[in-house]
């Protein structure tokens, strides 16, 4: 598929299960996106996908304890100041579970594009928007740029017989792979002015026409939106 | 008629204490292949930022005095504007990838000068195919060797079909057949070429003209023949030299051995030579782009595991990546040092001042100059008094006289440990190595 329809059923599934009230419409999404992320390559994706079903996992055990309706009780904790009695009901969970699947369906479609979208086609479909598509790509791409860095600083320290276990020592390498972040985009702006970017009447590099597939799968996006908000 | 003219140009990047370059004045004519030299730090960056415009546009700074390129003062136009009239390849190939795709990356510089569409395909692949790159054509930027990512930057430059061509140390990371077969193309172009290296030798010999730079000052501008005069003279190391071999100690008893081990990257497994690596001795490790070499000494220090064969290590092992100054944790240098020796500051100050960086302890790693963070990495890991000691390209963007020196440092503490060295660089592994072991390239990819 091309990459801006690809783009737009991502963007489209995400937004739906964001509209949609039906639990088992936003875990099919999910489970549906989730088989789509095992396309990448395992070295890459596991990042997204233990970021994103981690988090779903977190916000489904904690939400319940937080909130504070339902008639079934299932369990009832002590009294936490400021917070007050902790407890679970039927209804906590059920609202925690769905709300869990939306932010797993809307984490796992943004791991499908940065994992399996072609960038590159996606920038050069931006058209006149090149400029803000761009920095868009670039934006996006700097979630797998630090990773690489990550493990860039990660080897080099174990080279050193330095081992880097645990929050605390993954959070030494904020502040480095922050600053690293900022001298890349720097030289890498330079390198593009010295390119020509921003020069009045660029071109563009043709690129494949869509196919039928590609039209389907808009059409697929924009009635999954239409459903999410009616129906689903 | 000169092409490029440099008039008393003075350039200082902001709020530094002294000029990057001062009172530089120098003509380069079309079709002459300049070669650039000096030591870390001696301007010769800024110089060929300063002939893209680059400086003061982008960087900001104090500059006084005149660069016209091809009939236009640079002062009054922006880089963006001199695209395609010049083409500049950066030193870090890794900082200049726009793109994921090689294609699109070599194609980048041609749509935004206004190639009509139906050149720009095939512009890329000719500039692919002039670096003997054209295998590349359909892989992820992410995917490739330092070495190919460095050839996909040149070829970037090249499509842009500039009269001048400005290469900033575009064989740092070649080997040396992939940098004689660029030296061919740059001399075989026909557009004036600036290049800067620190491995002189190749270009020495195809160059019309030598211009030396010291402290940000022109030292020498000579055409070739006086300008090697001039060298022989005053920096002999950037020359050809005899290599001095020093006998070292060895007592022949082994510290690591790898027999038959292979490593899988995902579904790509690159197998590797034996080799055993004794202490006393230093190692060099030559080959190809993508030979397997960096997997070798990541096998031999444990950092990878093997998928097949043996790796026996005894003791302990360090390895410093390529590029260490991009890794640097600490806010100070000392502790960086220290961080591998659990912030003893006494062995961080004595491994400091090993590399000549004593007085460094309370700089900012990330305000040393390269060849500085360059020497900072190599502290940080003799600091950890390593039985194997593997260094990956350590001579990347380090001068030639500076080679020398971490040769003979590398020489000097040889008896203590094993040391294997990867390295494209022949010359300096002629200068530091008991022995040298070439890896030939893998005729086919393996597949898991």
């Amino acid at each position: 598929m091309s990459p801006v329809p690809a783009a737009l059923v991502l963007a489209a599934l995400a937004a739906t299960a964001l509209l949609a009230d039906r639990t088992i419409t936003v875990a099919v999404i999910a489970a549906g996106l989730l088989a789509v992320c095992t396309r990448a390559p395992r070295g890459r994706r596991w990042p997204y996908l233990l970021g994103t079903l981690t988090g779903a996992a977190l916000l489904f055990v904690f939400s319940p304890l937080f909130a504070r309706y339902g008639g079934i009780v299932y369990w009832e904790g002590p009294t936490v100041p400021v917070i007050g009695k902790l407890d679970v009901t039927s209804e906590e969970l059920s609202y925690a579970l769905f709300q869990s699947l939306r932010f797993a369906a809307v984490g796992l479609a943004f791991a499908a594009y940065a994992l399996l979208i072609d960038h590159d086609r996606l920038l050069m479909a931006g058209g006149q928007l090149r400029r803000s598509v761009l920095a868009i790509a670039l934006a996006t791409r700097l979630v797998p740029t630090l990773e690489r860095d990550a493990a860039g600083y990660v080897e080099a320290l174990r080279g050193r017989g330095v081992v880097v276990e645990g929050v605390r020592g993954r959070a030494r390498l904020l502040s480095p792979l922050v600053a690293g972040s900022l001298e890349r985009s720097l030289n890498l702006a330079e390198s593009m002015e010295a390119r020509g970017f921003g020069r009045p009447g660029r071109t563009r590099a043709p690129s494949p026409p869509w196919t039928s597939w590609d039209r389907v799968a808009i059409a697929g996006a924009v009635l999954a939106v239409i459903g999410g908000l009616l129906w689903l | 008629m000169a092409l490029a003219r440099v008039e008393r140009l003075t350039y200082s990047y902001p709020g530094a204490a002294r000029p990057a370059l001062a009172d530089v004045s120098l003509e380069i004519h079309p079709g002459e292949l300049v070669c650039l030299l000096g030591s870390s730090g001696s301007g010769k960056s800024t110089l060929l930022r300063a002939l893209a415009g680059l400086v003061p546009h982008f960087h900001g700074g104090s500059f006084s005095g005149r660069v016209e390129v091809a009939g236009r003062e640079t002062r009054s136009v922006k880089p963006s504007d001199l695209a395609g009239s010049i083409a500049i390849a950066f030193q870090d190939p890794e900082d200049q990838v726009v793109f994921t795709g090689v294609e699109h990356e070599v194609a980048f510089g041609l749509e935004n000068l206004g190639v009509p569409p139906a050149e720009i395909h095939e512009r890329a692949v000719e500039a692919l195919e002039r670096l003997g790159a054209s295998q590349l054509a359909g892989r992820r930027t992410q995917d490739l060797s330092a070495g190919e990512l460095q050839r996909v930057c040149v070829a970037s430059a090249l499509a842009l079909r500039p009269s001048l061509l400005l290469l900033d140390e575009p064989t740092s990371q070649l080997d040396p057949e992939a940098a004689e077969g660029l030296l061919d193309l740059l001399t075989a172009l026909g557009c004036a070429v600036v290049l800067s290296e620190q491995r002189p030798a190749l270009p020495l010999e195809r160059c019309d003209r030598i211009v030396f730079l010291e402290e940000g000052r022109v030292a020498v501008d000579a055409p070739q023949a006086e300008g090697l005069s001039w060298l022989a003279a005053n920096h002999p190391a950037f020359l050809a030299h005899e290599s001095v071999q020093v006998e070292a100690e060895v007592d022949g008893n082994p510290v690591c051995s790898v027999q038959g081990a292979s490593h899988a990257y995902g579904d790509r497994v690159v197998v590797v030579p034996d080799i055993e690596l004794r202490r006393g001795e230093v190692v060099a490790l030559t080959g190809a782009n993508g030979s397997g070499k960096t997997t070798l000494a990541k096998l031999a220090t444990g950092l990878l595991g093997p998928a097949a064969g043996r790796v026996d290590l005894r003791g302990r092992a360090s390895y410093l990546s390529q590029d260490p100054g991009r890794y640097v944790v600490a806010e100070r240098a000392d502790e960086e040092v220290g961080l591998g020796v659990d912030g003893d500051l006494d062995r961080a100050h004595r491994a400091l001042r090993i590399v000549g960086l004593a007085g460094y302890g309370d700089r900012h790693p990330r305000d040393l100059s390269s060849g500085e963070r360059e020497r900072l990495g190599l502290a940080s890991v003799l600091v950890t008094e390593p039985d194997l000691l593997v260094l990956d390209e350590p001579t990347r963007g380090v001068d030639p006289e500076r080679k020398l020196e971490l040769a003979a440092l590398l020489r000097s503490q040889a008896a203590d440990r094993a040391t294997l060295v990867v390295t494209h660089d022949l010359v300096f592994a002629a200068d530091v190595a008991d022995r040298v072991v070439s890896i030939e390239p893998l005729r086919e990819p393996v597949r898991a």
